[in-house]
Order: structure tokens, then sequence, then C-alpha cells
């Protein structure tokens, strides 16, 4: 076992116990985006960073892909992570700002205002429909594209995935891009919907050959 | 070649190679890699190999291609052994030339080597300033050794390390040297080496384990791994080797960018020749140890020189950094424990093994041990690859070996460690560059990359582009990285286009925190250096983006426009009339500059012209645009009374009386725009006739008395009344002037003393102040020189006065002692050669420290010779006086004339008149509302500034019309500057078959002997087709603003509506009282 003080309390856990894990189980939430029970830890996301160490030597990190070590002292919400945190929130809403969980966790977190360029986009890279096509439906049908401002998720080539069974994974494990619609065009559809969702599918031709997977689905309910 | 079988084997060999080479033998070394290559080393390499064979001396004479050998400045550059005669800069012809001479065993004297300073030739390498300070620890490597001959490098001693490692088996102790020779890690963290091997070898090596050389080299303005990995591949295999052996590593990768063809071609031969020679793969020289190495390339992602991003990269994954610990050591590609180490590292390790640990320790400072190597670029005079001793100074870099900064602009920062670096403003210039001192500093050593920054480096651009850098580079991983610098570069967009805030500021200090504090990995840790270091240091200059929405560094685009016309105090359209001229439409371009300058011949001859300085012609590394010459030209061909400017009378004007005190260019330049807003205005002078400094001050060589009479009686109108002779203090007092009904005064009452020596015996006869020197001679025609004169000062004034004393009979000689060298001198260059023509010496880094009297009279000064030490916060360097250099030089006239004057006559006139008066002698007011303590009361020109140029003082005096106008008007005094950008489209005109010319015209002047004793103009005004030509050359800046823009506005249309001759809102960069872009169809016009 692994001795560990965790906002000032000793604490013991497994080896191999991330941060995160940790803090849940004792009590101490911590939010995030990125991690998910059954995915693997990927640390994309930034909110779930602790503080961890002493005097100069202290450091954020992701609690999510942070094992615990012996005598680590972790702090879950010292007044550094906090700031760290409801800057984060800040960038969410200023590109997200329509998605209900980064609305929540604004709320939930005092952050009432956003100062950048306001941006409206559907997709917070955060990983999670790339790790559940790889990790629970054993498709790699998605993945990463690009990098810095040009990441994106897609299909190899943006060319009709050939191993994704429409499954839906991807989107029902979207933080962002809750209740909206997949995209349609039979050609280019891919499971990684949530990258994908500009406008919504009705007037797309072979709409009906599609599975719609959105209960309720914005779009039907906007046709009615 | 065979492969060798044992240590003994290759100890053999080596002695063989060196017994075979006669070191008395002429080599030519051509340093041809990328830089040299690019310059035209390949064809130096062809001419060469053929002349050689041609002249029947390829026995007697060697070729040897290298890698680069560090001075890029000077590429292609040619090396002679064994003489190391240095010919920088080879071209075709000359190398022919080398070869006849290298035949002979002698130099080429006029090929060689020419310091700038001192003019010397310096025919031996070492001997050359930018290589003499430099330790060259493993750059000279790349001059003994073709890299692609494994035998050259054996012969220099290459891979005895490794066998005499190998023979001795005991790996631990390996470990030890390096421990022991304090080797940190050259990749930027300065993680100890000999600690990480350590490391690795403790790891169980159950499926075999990783050493890996990154060489993914990515830092804008860096490229020291490149030159290592072209000219000396080897080195770097046999510090892996090295490293191998130590830690038990069994497999060895190179990752290297795509980007650098040549550094792969030499890697690949050289590990190939490796191979053959059985110092790489299994059984290395007989002794069982077996360890090989793989290249891998990188595809140009920045984030893939992060270790973790690297290893996944190799793994052929997406590079993407990943939490440490587990740190690459513990678990790396494929799991498999991994030490990963930069290429300087690499090439450092077989040194140790060369020297010894305790002598590599010596070098450098303890704690951060031997030679680190920096790609000295940016605005400095020698660029290259510079090696030296870590705990070296910045200043002995940028100066010492550097060779400051280019032209006359001075250095202002150095950016070290690429993107994740920071910047080190020059009063931090004696830092020791070590990887602690830096970091203190707020910035990284990083790969070595050092950028030097000049006047002309605006640093929210440094910032914004590191930012956009960073913004397509980061992995994109992080939430806090990827769009963290995006938002960065975002609130650095909008400060550099004036549409910041002071809110903006702290946003942009939160977030970069925030990103610092967050993310994963080293990229996204140091991605808000860059933003944070300038913070920390350049604060003001974004503050002045924001508030005063100037970039003082003229990079801006939205702030700057073209920056001939924002550096104007007047803002004068520079670009406009240029374009004008180039045309031939000599009366636009006249009211063009008319319209901003009501002295525009007087600008035309004496203007020190920032709009040259500040010429983008001239600050991309060519000659600026003769502007002002440009000017003459126009203004000589005009008369001033053809133009009529714009009258906007302002309500109630005509019962408005103003007072302007002093009738020199500023308070003449305040009457006429009072005046056409309808204002009655009354102008008194102390003197005679209006004029002023311009008079008094001005030698009539450089700025003729008539040319002054027109322009001033052009100004003069029914709405301006003259009372000359009547001086403040004496015959009319403020009380009284404000008392008389006038509503607001402006004193304008110039300076007119200079400052003293402090210097006992300088009231003694034949010592003058240079401002009385020259209104004696000026006003009244007294002539005060004679015999050897002596003018202490740099500035124009000290010039001017040199000048006058050399016209005057009597005159032996004249002498200018000036405490720095010419090249800092503040006076301007063409008035320093002119003088210098004329037969005025100049006694450079002189200062005098006693002058010496006889009976009260003058009969010499005592001065000390100086030397240039560190850079002072003008950024020049200090002058240092060298104890025991002093001599004495008999003279029996001395002029003073240094420059930061005060007028105590002026200010005993303020101070009775109840006006603030600053400690530093000149009267008090705000530099924006020129408004004094006293309400009503407001000053402007030399009398607030100390002596300064003409064209400032016309400046003050627009901008007191315009606030004396809002004054009696009762608006706020100082109202949001705004950005003048170019609004008027001319278009541009290319002659059929003329490309563009490159050459700056010489601006014409009187011969010499004509001009010795006589007060003649000098300067001439260029010839039309000249003048077309050089108007040519303008690289018209403002057309940027005219994208799309096809045709011009008809005629004489009201492009710009502004009512009041002065634009609200915009006080100097104003486009003056006439109003239309074409005012030859409208007003202003012929009658």
């Amino acid at each position: 076992m692994i001795n560990l003080t965790l906002n000032g309390l000793p604490v013991e856990v497994e080896p191999g116990t991330t941060l995160l894990e940790a803090a849940t189980f004792l009590g101490f939430p911590i939010p995030t985006l990125c991690h998910m029970e059954g995915l693997s830890p990927y640390g994309a996301c930034r909110l779930c960073v602790v503080e961890i160490g002493e005097g100069p030597r202290a450091k954020l990190v992701s609690s999510c892909t942070y094992r615990a070590e012996q005598g680590l002292k972790v702090r879950t919400s010292s007044a550094r992570v906090v700031r760290a945190r409801r800057m984060v929130i800040e960038l969410l809403l200023a590109s997200c700002p329509q998605s209900k969980t980064i609305q929540d966790l604004a709320s939930a977190h005092g952050v009432r205002q956003q100062r950048f360029r306001q941006e409206h986009e559907d997709c917070i890279m955060c990983g999670r429909c790339v790790r559940m096509c790889e990790e629970q439906m054993m498709a790699k049908a998605i993945g990463f594209q690009g990098r810095g401002e040009h990441r994106r998720i897609g299909t190899p080539f943006d060319k009709r995935s050939e191993v994704c069974r429409l499954c839906g994974g991807c989107i029902s494990v979207c933080p962002a891009c809750q209740l909206r619609c997949t995209y349609s065009d039979p050609d280019k559809v891919i499971c990684g919907g949530c990258a994908n969702l500009a406008p919504p599918c009705l007037e797309k031709p072979g709409f009906d050959d599609l599975m719609c997977y959105m209960k309720p689905c914005v779009a039907c309910e906007i046709s009615k | 070649m065979d492969r060798l079988k044992s240590p003994s084997e290759f100890a053999e060999l080596q002695e063989r190679l060196r017994f075979a080479r006669d070191p008395s033998t002429p080599v030519i070394v051509i340093s041809a890699g990328t830089c040299g290559q690019a310059s035209g080393a390949n064809d130096l390499i062809r001419i060469a190999k053929k002349e050689l064979l041609r002249r029947g001396l390829a026995d007697r004479v060697h070729l040897r291609v290298t890698g680069c050998h560090g001075y890029c400045e000077s590429e292609p550059a040619v090396l002679i052994e064994p003489g190391r005669t240095y010919y920088p800069k080879v071209g075709l012809e000359a190398m022919a030339r080398i070869i006849d001479a290298v035949a002979q065993g002698e130099v080429v004297e006029d090929l060689v080597y020419v310091d700038r300073s001192t003019g010397k030739r310096i025919p031996r390498q070492d001997d050359i300033p930018f290589f003499r300070r430099q330790v060259r620890t493993i750059l000279s490597r790349n001059e003994r050794v073709d890299p692609i001959r494994i035998t050259d490098y054996v012969e220099s001693g290459g891979y005895a390390g490794l066998a005499g490692i190998l023979e001795r088996r005991a790996p631990r102790a390996v470990i030890d040297e390096v421990k022991r020779s304090g080797l940190r890690g050259r990749g930027g963290a300065g993680f100890p080496t000999g600690l990480k091997w350590e490391l690795l070898a403790k790891e169980a090596d159950g499926h075999g384990k990783f050493l890996v050389c990154n060489a993914d080299e990515g830092d804008p303005g860096a490229y020291m791994d490149r030159a290592v990995l072209e000219g000396s591949p080897h080195s770097i295999i046999e510090g892996m080797l090295i490293g191998a052996f130590a830690t038990g590593a069994t497999e060895g990768v190179i990752y290297v960018r795509n980007e650098y063809p040549l550094a792969i071609k030499h890697l690949i031969i050289a590990l190939r020749q490796a191979r053959e020679l059985g110092l790489l793969g299994a059984d290395i020289l007989g002794t069982g140890f077996s360890f090989d190495i793989n290249l891998v390339r990188g595809a140009g992602a920045f984030v893939c020189g992060e270790e973790t991003a690297l290893m996944r990269s190799i793994e052929g994954k997406m590079g993407e950094p990943r939490q440490r610990p587990p740190f690459p050591v513990q678990k790396g590609i494929d799991g498999r424990p991994t030490a990963i180490n930069n290429v300087e590292t690499w090439a450092n390790v077989p040194v140790i093994f060369d020297v010894g640990a305790e002598a590599y320790a010596r070098v450098g400072t303890p704690g951060n041990a031997g030679t680190k190597i920096f790609s000295l670029v940016g605005k400095v005079r020698n660029t290259g690859l510079v090696e030296v001793p870590m705990g070296t100074t910045i200043a002995e870099i940028v100066d010492g070996i550097g060779g400051g900064a280019i032209g006359t602009s001075s250095v202002k920062a150095v950016q070290t460690g690429g993107p994740s670096g920071g910047c080190i403003p020059t009063p931090m210039f004696s830092l020791p560059i070590d990887y602690d001192s830096l970091a203190q500093a707020g910035t990284i050593m990083g790969s070595g990359g050092m950028i030097v920054m000049d006047e002309n480096t605006c640093m929210v651009d440094v910032a914004k582009y590191f930012m956009s850098f960073l913004k397509e580079e980061s992995c994109g991983k992080c939430f806090t990285c990827r769009k963290g610098t995006q938002r960065m570069w975002e609130l650095l967009d909008d400060i550099s286009r004036g549409q910041g805030t002071l809110a903006h500021l702290d946003l942009l200090e939160e977030l970069a925190l925030v990103v610092k504090d967050t993310t994963m990995c080293g990229l996204g840790q140091t991605a808000a250096n860059p933003v944070l270091s300038t913070l920390r240091y350049f604060r003001k200059e974004y503050e002045r983006h924001i508030v005063e929405r100037r970039c003082d560094a003229f990079v801006c685009q939205e702030l700057t426009g073209a920056p001939c016309q924002s550096s104007c105090p007047l803002g004068t359209e520079a670009w406009r009339y240029i374009a004008h001229v180039a045309r031939g439409e000599v009366e636009e371009a006249y009211f063009a500059i008319r319209q901003a300058n009501p002295f525009p011949s007087v600008c035309a001859r004496v203007c020190n012209h920032p709009c040259e300085e500040r010429c983008r012609a001239g600050s991309t590394g060519g000659d600026p645009v003769a502007v002002r010459a440009l000017k003459r030209y126009v203004t000589d061909r005009v008369d001033p009374m053809l133009f009529r400017p714009t009258r906007t009378p302002v309500a109630g004007a005509e019962e408005t009386p103003i007072a302007v005190v002093g009738s020199g260019p500023a308070g003449l330049t305040a009457a006429h725009y009072l005046s056409l807003m309808g204002y009655r205005v009354t102008v008194l002078e102390a003197d005679p006739e209006p004029g002023g400094m311009l008079f008094s001050a001005i030698p009539a060589y450089r700025l003729p008395r008539e040319v002054v009479k027109k322009e001033i009686a052009s100004l003069l109108d029914q709405n301006i009344t003259l009372r000359c002779n009547t001086m403040l203090g004496r015959d009319v007092t403020l009380d009284g002037l404000l008392e008389e009904g006038f509503k607001a005064v402006f004193v304008a009452l110039g300076a007119h003393k200079s400052l003293t020596l402090s210097l006992p015996g300088e009231d003694s006869a034949g010592v003058f102040p240079s401002i009385s020197f020259l209104k004696a001679f000026n006003q009244r025609g007294e002539k005060l020189a004679r015999g050897r004169v002596g003018v202490i000062g740099g500035g124009n004034s000290a010039v001017d006065a040199a000048r006058v004393a050399l016209r005057q009979p009597g005159v032996e000689s004249v002498t200018i002692f000036y405490r720095r060298t010419l090249h800092e001198m503040p006076a301007f260059a063409e008035e320093v050669e002119a003088a210098l023509q004329e037969g005025v010496n100049i006694e450079p880094l002189a200062a005098p420290v006693r002058i010496l009297t006889k009976d009260s009279r003058l009969i010499g000064i005592e001065c000390v010779k100086n030397s240039l030490g560190t850079l002072d916060e003008s950024g020049r360097r200090r002058p240092v006086p060298v104890p025991g250099s002093e001599y004495i030089v008999p003279l029996d006239t001395l002029i003073v004339a240094i420059s930061e004057g005060s007028d105590t006559d002026c200010i005993a006139v303020a101070g009775a008149n109840r006006v603030e008066v600053s400690a530093a002698g000149t009267v008090r007011a705000d530099p924006e509302s020129l408004a004094t303590n006293r309400p009503g009361v407001f000053a402007g020109g030399d009398v607030v500034t100390g002596p300064n140029t003409v064209v400032d003082a016309i400046a003050a005096g627009k901008r007191a019309a315009m606030v004396i106008d809002r004054y009696v008007r009762g608006e706020p005094l100082v109202q949001p500057r705004r950005p003048r950008l170019p609004e008027i489209y001319v278009e541009p005109l290319v002659p059929e078959g003329e490309g563009t010319p490159t050459a700056r015209a010489a601006t014409p002047r009187l011969s010499i002997p004509a001009r010795r004793r006589s007060f003649a103009e000098v300067e001439a005004s260029l010839s039309a087709a000249d003048a077309a030509r050089e108007a040519r050359r303008c690289l018209r800046c403002d057309l940027a603003f005219f994208r799309g823009e096809v045709s011009r506005p008809p005629l004489g249309a009201e492009v710009n509506s502004a009512p009041s001759p002065l634009r609200a809102g915009d006080p100097v960069g104003s486009p003056g009282p006439c109003g239309s872009r074409n005012s030859a169809g409208s007003q202003g016009g012929r009658p």
C-alpha cells in the first residue's frame, strides 16, 4: 500500500491508483471532462489539476494521469488549483458556450464571465470518443488529426470508415456536444459525429436510411 | 577498409593514418555545410578541383570539404592550413587567386578579413575577433574533418576514447568519469548526463535498453545541432557508443528532422563507414560489445523534440507528450528503458574522454562545465555559431563576438531558448550564461538560439510571433496549451492592432501563468515565457501600444502605417510626396509636404529626418530612401506663395486674441495654424527680425537666409501681428499680456545657452560656449575663432561650430574631441562627413580633464583617452577613461558644445512670471497638452525640451495651436491618439524597361575648396532624373493599406473631410490645413 497526504489527511491507497481515483474515492470531488471510467487516463482537459509537492518545487499535475507516490503531498483545491481551474473553465466557456456540461461547470465554480473572443466550437478535443472507439469498441475508426489549433477528430484521410459500425459510442461519451444531432452525409458519415456537428441533418439526402441516436433530436424537435 | 578486430588494430590504424599525413602540405579547407552551400561553397569546390588539376597541383595542395565553421556572416569562407589563413566571402575569381597564392606559400592580402573598427587586415583565423574570443572545442572539429571520411575523424583522434574504454572494460568507471566532468544536458533543461546514464544503467535490461540522440532541432533561429550533425557525425556516433557501453544499452536511435537533408546524408554515410570498420554493430572491435544505431526521420512537428513525444514518434504514433513519471529512463520506447540526449551532449562525450574529466570540468563555471554553442542571429553584425565556455556574459557574446548592433541602431534585448525562452534586456547583459542564471532571469538556455534585437524590433510583435508559432506547433492535447496559446496570440494581436485595453494585459498575464502551470509537457510549460518575459521587462512598450497607440519600433502595421509618416513629428506623408515625385508631379508633392509642415524648405535642409532612420528600405538592410533630398528637390521647384492653405474659421475666433512669445519655428508655426482658425495672433520677438534659432544657431551654409525669410513671409498674414524688439521680462510680462486681453499665451522662447564642462578655467579668454559662438557670428558677424581651434562634443552643435570656425580667417586647424567613437556620434552622419571633407579633424575617444590657461587666456587642454566599455542605458557603449593616457593639446580657441543645454535666461524670465521650471533647467509643461502650471499659459519647443531639432519645435507649435484652440473653446486639452494611416491612394508608376534602382542618390555638394572659406550653401538639389529614380526606390509601405483599390479618386475630390485644419484626436500626425488630396485642382492651386 502507498501512503500519501491528501488535503492534509494521511491516506493509504493501492499501488497504481491515480490521484483522481484516490481523491474521488475519499470524498474530494475533482471536476474533469476528458476522464471517464473504463477509458485509459489521457490528461487533455487539464480541469482535474491538483497541486503536489511543497515550497518552490510545488507544481500542478493532472490528477487523472498522475499515480500515487509514497509520501506525496496532494492538495485538490488550493488557491493555485482553483485559480487554474477557473481559467480553464473560462477558456472552455469561450470556445463551447453551448455545452450544458460546461455551463454547469462554470456555474458550480462561480465563473460568470469569459473575457476572450467568443467562439462556438463543437469539440474540446478531450479525446473521449477516440478512446471509446479504440478501447471499448475495438474499432479505431476515428483519431486525432493535425496539431495545435488545427487539431481535429476524424477518420483516416477523412474517408468513410470501413471499420466503423455506427455504434454511436463516440457520441454517447461526448461531454461537449450532448443533445446535438449527428451528421448525415452518407459519404462522409463517421461515428465521430461529435466533431462534425454543423447543420442538422434533416434536409440531407439519405437521412431516412441512417440511424439517429438522439432522443430527443434537436433537429427533429425544431422541424416539428 | 577491413573490419578492425581489436582495439590494438584500431590503434595501429590511427598511427598509420597520422604517419601518412604530412603536416606541412597546404590544405584548402572549404566550409560547405548547408549555410556554406547556400552561399556558393559548391561552386568554390568545383573551381578549386578544376584549378588544382589544371595546374597539376593535386599532389602538392590538398582540398578538404568540411561542415560549417560557424562564421555564417562571411560564408562562403576558405581556410588555408597549416598557416590558418582565413578568406571570408570568397568569390569565384578569388578562388583561383587563392590557389595560386597557396601554391606559392603566400597570402592574398586584399582578400583577407578586415577588422571593421580598426581597418586592419587580419589574415589568421584565430586572430579575427569573432574567432579569437571563442573556445571552440566542438566546432573546431568541423574544420579538421571531412564528414564523409571516417579516416579523417580517426586521424584527428576520433574513436580513440571509445577504443580505450572498450579495452579497460569498466562501464561503471565511464559513468563516474562523465559524472566527474559535470556535463549537463545541452538540450535545454540541463539534467546531469552522468546521472541520467547511471539511472539507465541501474534499470534491468530484460528486453534491451535504448539510447536516443535528439536531433529534432526546431527552434526558429537555432541551427547548432545541424552544424554538428553535418560537420562531425562520427563524434555523435562515438558519444553514443560510449554511452551504450556505460549503460548497457542495446539499441540506438538518432531522431533527426527531415528538413536536414545534408545531415541525414552525412549520418547515413557515417553509420555505414563505422559499421564497415567494425566500430558499430555486433562485436565492436572484437570485444563482444554490440550496439547499433538506426536513423529515424521526424516529419517536422516541433513538439517531437519533447522527449515523451519523440518516443511516441519513434514508435510510429502521433507525436504527443505523455505524463511523466514514468520517466523515459523507467519506461521509454516500447516500454523499455530509454535515455535521450541532445546532439551537442553526445558530441561533448568524446571530448571528456579525450581531455579527461578534470580538464573538462575546468572549462566553464562550477556546476556548469564545458562549452556551449549558441547560434547568434538577428540584428547583430557577426551572425553565426559561437562556442563559449559556460558562464560567459551575454555582453561578451553580443558585443565582443557578435560585434554589436548593425548600423546606427542599438541593441535592445536578446532572446534565448527559442519559442520557449524569453527576452533579456540590455541592462542585464552582464548576466553570465548558464542554466541557473537564465532561469532566474525568466528565460531558458534551450538548445542555444540567441536572437539579438535592436530598436527596430517590437517586443509585442516578438511575443506575437512566438505565440503564432506555438499555436501551430502545440500538439493540441492539453486544452490549456492549445487554447491558451491561441488566446494569448489573440490578445497580443489585439494589442498590436491598437485594439487592446489595459485589461488585456492583466488577462494576458493571468492566462500566461495558468498555461505555464497546468500543461503537461515542457512545450506548454514554457509556452508562456515569451509573453511573461516581455511583459516583465518591456511592460512600458505594451502600455505604449495600448494607451498611446504607438509602436516605437514601427513594426505593428496598424499602429504604424508607413514608418516615414509615423516617425515624422509632423506626420508628413513622406510616402505620398515621394510617390508624386516618382510620377513627376512636383506641385502635388509640394502640397503634400506643405499640408503638414509650414517650413518645408527649412526642413528640406536641416531636418534630422527621422523618416530616413525608420525607412523600411533602410531597416531591412539596404539604404533608406533619401527623403530629405527629395523634399529639397520639391521645395526648390515650387514657390511657397503658391500654396493657399485652407482656412477653417472657428466661431468667435476673431474676438479671441492670442499671444505667442518667440518667433522661432515653434512660435511661428503656432501663430500660423491659429491664424488659419481665425484667431488674432500677436507674435512677440526680442530680436529685430523673426526667425529665432533658424537664424541664430544654424549656419548660413546649411540654411541660406533668403530661404528662411521667404518661408516666414509666406506664413505671415492679416491675422498675425508681429511685434519685434519686444522681450518677455524686459518689455512685457505674462501678467501684463493676460491683462491686455490675450486669452492664451504660448511661450516658445527657445534655448540660448549651452551647458558647461564644469572645469576650472572655462571662463578664461578664448573659451566659448557653442551657442554664444554661433550667435556671435550668425547675428553680429563676429569672428571669434583664431589659431588652433578645439571643439568639445559630438552633436550637431559641435559640428556646426567646427565648420563655422573653419570658415573664419586666422584659423589654422579645427579639431573635434569626442568621448566615444565616430560610430556613436549623435551629429547627423552627412554633417560629420562634410566636416571631415572640409578638413575638420575628429579626435575620437578623447575627453577633456583640464583647461590650461596662461594669464587667464587659453593655451590648451589636457585630454584623457577613453576606451569603450559595457553598454549603458541608451544602448551605447560607455566611455571608460584609460588611466595614464592623459596628453596635452595646445589650443588658441576652445568651443564647448556638449549638447545637453538649458537656458538660464529663459528660466529666469519664466520664474519671474511664476511659471514652474524643472530641475534640468527647462520650463515644465505637460508633454501632451503643453500646459504650464499657469492656466492659459502654454509652452513648447526648446524652452521645454532643451536644445532640440527644428522639426520637433514645429511639431510643438502645431500642437500648441490645437490645444490653445481647445482651451479657448473649453474642450478637454488631451484627446486619445489615433494612429495615422495612409488614406490617399497614389498610383505607383514604373516606367517601361526600368528595374528598381538600388543605389541611394547622392546629394550634390559644393566642391571642397569652394566650401573652405565661403558661407555659400553646401548642399544642392537633385536633378529631376535622379529625384525620380530615387523616389522609385521607395517601397511604398502605404500600398499595404489600399489592397484591392485600382483607380485613383477623381482629381480634386474631397477625400479628407475633416473640418478643422488640425484634426481632433490627432495632435501631430495631422494632414494639415489643406484638406484636399489633390490641391492643384481645387484650393491652394494656381491663382
